[in-house]
């Protein structure tokens, strides 16, 4: 009886969030999926009718350039940023608790911003008239023609400067947990810094690692704004050419089609570590707190 | 005298767990009870039985008469010291202190009265404004008693409440709950895992173990005449020897054969027959040790021993010595300085004799219990066992 | 063990790296200079023909409301989720409860916006306000639920023990001690949420109808086909607000000890 009493305040409680979600996330997936089985309307639009043509449409040459220029350009990020954050975490983490705040505050303070803001603020930066351009015009590295706006570097560049606190906030809280003594420990065993820090505290905060990789790689690859403002036509991604297909070929089939397949390749790396965690037995490596 | 809180058979598991398993208790009126045992035997749960916390799968829970089983915490006559205290920190002290009060709706004047003189008690009128994250473990603990003991409940509980504090502290305030006691005479229910604390303060004490009751009684009772191995080995040192009866006397004294020594006599207060397996608990503390031949007298127990291990602890020593196939620990007091007495060393041959009034022989042993006695291992990597059984 | 110099270095490079683009954007917003390529002078132009522009004002208007109104109501939902997650931890229910609220948080601004988009299109329903508050309070509602989950999983329950075991029945021993508690982490959920709706583009740029614009949205049109030192502008401006803000919180958090 107190066990049913339980359950029926279990899901009053829990129909809320559970109706919203599943109105505003399950079903318009589903919707995504649905629609890419659909013909374009010539008017805009979805057409009437079933059809294979709009996915069997995303096996073109300048689809799969598309896609695999979004893989690389994100997975770079992530190298990126997990080499600048590793140790930088590793700093804020071993400081005193009063620079903890005060760096943590710092690493933060730049998320509060826009974003349209930062990504438009590194686009007048690198402008051809731009302040970086004359720093290296002035100390020979460039010539008046080179442009480093509007090609894959700049992307990879405001990427790393989106996604770096989000990268560095998780290493911290790993290794903020982590016992340095077990380093002290490997050193008094014999092994040199870089060996202790190779051996000892990398895979003391792999969870943190883990996090941090996915919470770079997986927003890298739907993103649509740094391409389209800093990137140019030869940085295309993913992202960029689902908003072409919505809003200026106004051809939403081939959209959610496009739109499906970023879904899956999200879903990949999520679904690879689920397995992983299932295997091992050990709870909760991207979720930190799950309950 | 009136039972005042009845535990009457029960019940409680948790997933697989049996955490008390058909336990009856009666407390008596005014009495301070203590709740000893192990972690995870089943002292913890009842006390929250008692406050309501927990519902029982099977039994009923009394208090002065009534049956409280299905009252909730707050209906109850009952309050609860926390281990951790549990203190609001978002209130003062006074506001604490005051809260049981606040909730009964008493006026504003009574409440500030009523919460003086509790600051009064506990010595801390002058910290009435702070917050408890700026007091100290033992201020802490005060203001959780006066928090409970304001509301006049009928039955005091307190859960391991010395547990987090340190030693020095943990012997003041153990004197200090006691006189509170004595002072305003509440029935106190008392968990703990620390056979000091429960010694000290109780009036009597439950030994549990395993969701059971082991043994209830006063504290010489528990010491001195432990029913199971399991009481004769949590409450202080004990040495465990197998035997058979071999005839009892006048329901006075039983002899015994024990593997090994000579016929053993003990004190006995029951029905034996000869032939039965018995095993005699004999405390460190009764075992008299020298290096001549102590003098034969009727009801001694004495046997040569050879010295093994000497740990000396400054207003006592404890000898194991090597009787038969037994290893047998001695506790022996310095009351006198004995400026010509050689010390007992290693491999001496001593003599050891107990008097047969010290002995007991329990109702029940078990095996398991042996590991509670922290029996040195004579070689690196050997497991800590009981005595040796030949 | 000694620290290293190399982290040390890093983390000088990454601060550095991240406020060099600031900076420069703040002064530039004081630049008389139409390219900000030079500097050419000091003024307050650019800051005065944004409080004369009417289309700013209003897209501030539909950004406050929208985010005003959906840190309301994913505060609401917010936190009965934490509640339920953890008070039922471990169900098969709240896993899959659990699942279904990480998933914003996850997946990337655009598959949210488009399957919305998707969604509103196939209902029928036209774009505006409307649906852009409806996507946000879908992805606030996570936030929130992760901020006030973990200041529940950092809560001491014993306390509502406590305050039970002295006589206070379920209601009393939420208002007096539960909610007092917990209120720190509401009002940062609730923070969280508000800047997040107000920063929003993405999922906004896909939900919005026309005629529906928010701050973000005519920063990006602005961006497009506009005029950088207005941009720069009101950059500065939102920087100032947004620090004015945090500060103000810490502050208070300080001040509520």
């Amino acid at each position: 009886m107190k066990r049913n009493k339980r359950r029926l305040q279990e899901w009053l409680i829990s129909l809320p969030t559970l109706l919203w979600l599943s109105l505003f996330i399950v079903v318009p997936t589903v919707l995504v999926f649905a629609i890419a089985f659909r013909p374009a309307n010539p008017y805009g639009g979805i057409g009437a009718g079933w059809t294979l043509e709009t996915i069997r449409g995303l096996w073109t040459h300048g689809y799969l350039v598309i896609a695999w220029r979004t893989f690389w350009i994100s997975a770079v990020t992530t190298v990126l940023c997990i080499l600048l954050a590793v140790p930088t975490g590793y700093f804020i983490a071993r400081a005193s608790m009063k620079w903890q705040n005060r760096l943590l505050l710092l690493v933060i303070v730049p998320f509060w911003t826009s974003f349209l803001v930062r990504v438009f603020a590194w686009r007048s930066l690198l402008h051809p008239e731009g302040l970086i351009k004359q720093v290296l015009e002035g100390i020979g590295l460039a010539s008046p023609q080179a442009t480093l706006l509007y090609h894959p570097g700049a992307v990879v560049l405001v990427m790393v400067y989106t996604f770096l606190p989000f990268t560095i906030l998780p290493i911290y809280a790993a290794a903020e947990k982590f016992d340095f003594r077990l380093v002290e420990a490997a050193r008094d065993l014999g092994a040199r810094p870089f060996q202790a820090f190779r051996k000892v505290f990398l895979p003391g905060i792999r969870r943190g690692l883990l996090t941090a990789v996915l919470v770079v790689f997986i927003p890298a690859l739907g993103s649509y704004i740094i391409p389209d403002l800093v990137g140019g036509p030869a940085s295309e991604m993913l992202g960029n050419k689902i908003a072409q297909r919505v809003f200026v070929d106004r051809n939403l089939p081939y959209a959610a089609a496009l739109s499906a397949v970023l879904i899956l390749a999200v879903l990949a790396p999520l679904i690879a570590v689920l397995v992983l965690q299932r295997k091992k037995g050990k709870a909760d490596i991207i979720i930190g707190e799950a309950p | 005298m009136p039972e005042f809180l009845e535990f009457r058979g029960v019940s409680k598991r948790f997933g697989t767990i049996q955490a008390v398993g058909d336990v009856s208790l009666e407390i008596k009126k005014g009495e301070f009870f203590s709740l000893l045992g192990p972690s995870g035997c089943g002292k913890t749960t009842m006390l929250r039985i008692a406050a309501g916390f927990e519902e029982p799968d099977a039994g009923r829970v009394f208090l002065d008469g009534r049956d409280i089983t299905d009252l909730p915490p707050n209906k109850r006559k009952v309050n609860t010291i926390f281990q951790s205290y549990a203190l609001f920190p978002h209130m003062t002290v006074r506001d604490n202190i005051a809260f049981g009060l606040a909730i009964a709706k008493r006026t504003k004047r009574e409440i500030d009265a009523e919460v003086d003189k509790m600051l009064h008690l506990i010595q801390m009128a002058g910290q009435a404004d702070k917050k408890p994250d700026f007091l100290s473990g033992g201020q802490k603990q005060r203001v959780a008693v006066a928090r409970a003991l304001i509301n006049k409940p009928d039955v005091l509980l307190l859960d391991e409440p010395l547990a987090a504090l340190d030693l020095k502290l943990r012997q003041k305030m153990l004197i200090e709950l006691d006189l509170i006691h004595d002072e305003v005479g509440i029935t106190f229910l008392y968990v703990t895992h620390d056979q000091a604390e429960a010694m000290s303060l109780s009036d009597r004490i439950a030994v549990m173990d395993s969701g059971r009751i082991e043994q209830v009684g006063a504290p010489a009772e528990i010491y001195e005449s432990p029913r199971t191995s399991f009481v004769a080995a949590f409450i202080g040192d004990t040495n465990f020897l197998e035997g058979r009866v071999l005839e009892c006397q006048d329901h006075e004294y039983c002899r015994l054969a024990i593997a090994g020594l000579p016929e053993i006599l003990c004190f006995n207060d029951r029905q034996l027959q000869p032939g039965q397996t018995i095993y005699l608990s004999i405390r460190p503390e009764k075992v008299h040790i020298s290096r001549e031949r102590p003098e034969e007298k009727p009801q001694r127990n004495i046997m040569p021993a050879a010295v093994e291990d000497v740990i000396y602890l400054g207003s006592t020593t404890k000898y194991w010595v090597r009787v038969a196939g037994y290893r047998i620990q001695v506790l022996r007091q310095h009351s006198r300085y004995f400026l010509d007495e050689k010390p007992l060393r290693w491999k001496d041959d001593v003599w050891i004799w107990w008097h047969a009034d010290d002995g007991f022989m329990l109702d029940h042993f078990r095996k398991a219990d042996e590991s509670l006695l922290a029996v040195p291992p004579q070689k690196v990597g050997e497991p800590l066992n009981g005595p040796q059984e030949k | 063990m000694k620290k290293g110099r190399l982290p040390l270095a890093a983390t000088l490079l990454v601060l550095v790296f991240f406020y060099l683009p600031i900076i420069i954007l703040v002064v530039n917003s004081f630049n008389a200079a139409r390219f900000s390529s030079s500097w050419q002078g000091f003024t307050l132009e650019w800051y005065a023909k944004l409080f004369h522009s009417p289309e700013i004002w209003l897209s501030v208007r539909n950004t406050l409301v929208i985010a005003l109104g959906s840190t309301a109501v994913s505060l609401v939902l917010g936190t009965a989720a934490a509640f339920a997650l953890h008070r039922y931890a471990g169900s098969r229910l709240q896993q899959a409860h659990y699942t279904l609220i990480y998933t914003p948080l996850v997946v990337p601004e655009i598959l949210m916006g488009i399957s919305l988009l998707m969604a509103f299109v196939a209902a029928g329903t036209g774009l505006g306000l409307f649906t852009i508050f409806l996507a946000h309070v879908t992805f606030c509602v996570s936030y929130v639920a992760m901020v006030v989950l973990a200041r529940l999983q950092d809560f001491d329950f014993q306390l509502i023990e406590a305050a039970q075991d002295l006589g206070a029945s379920w209601w009393q021993s939420t208002r007096k001690v539960l909610l007092p508690l917990l209120l720190p982490g509401l009002a940062a959920g609730g923070l969280l949420a508000f800047t997040l709706s107000v920063d929003d583009f993405v999922i906004t740029f896909f939900v919005a109808g026309p005629g529906s614009t928010t701050l973000p949205l005519r920063i990006y049109s602005m961006i497009k086909y506009g005029n950088p030192p207005m941009i720069n502008a009101l950059s500065t401006l939102l920087l100032a607000v947004t620090l004015t803000a945090v500060i103000a919180s810490q502050r208070l958090a300080r001040l509520k000890r």
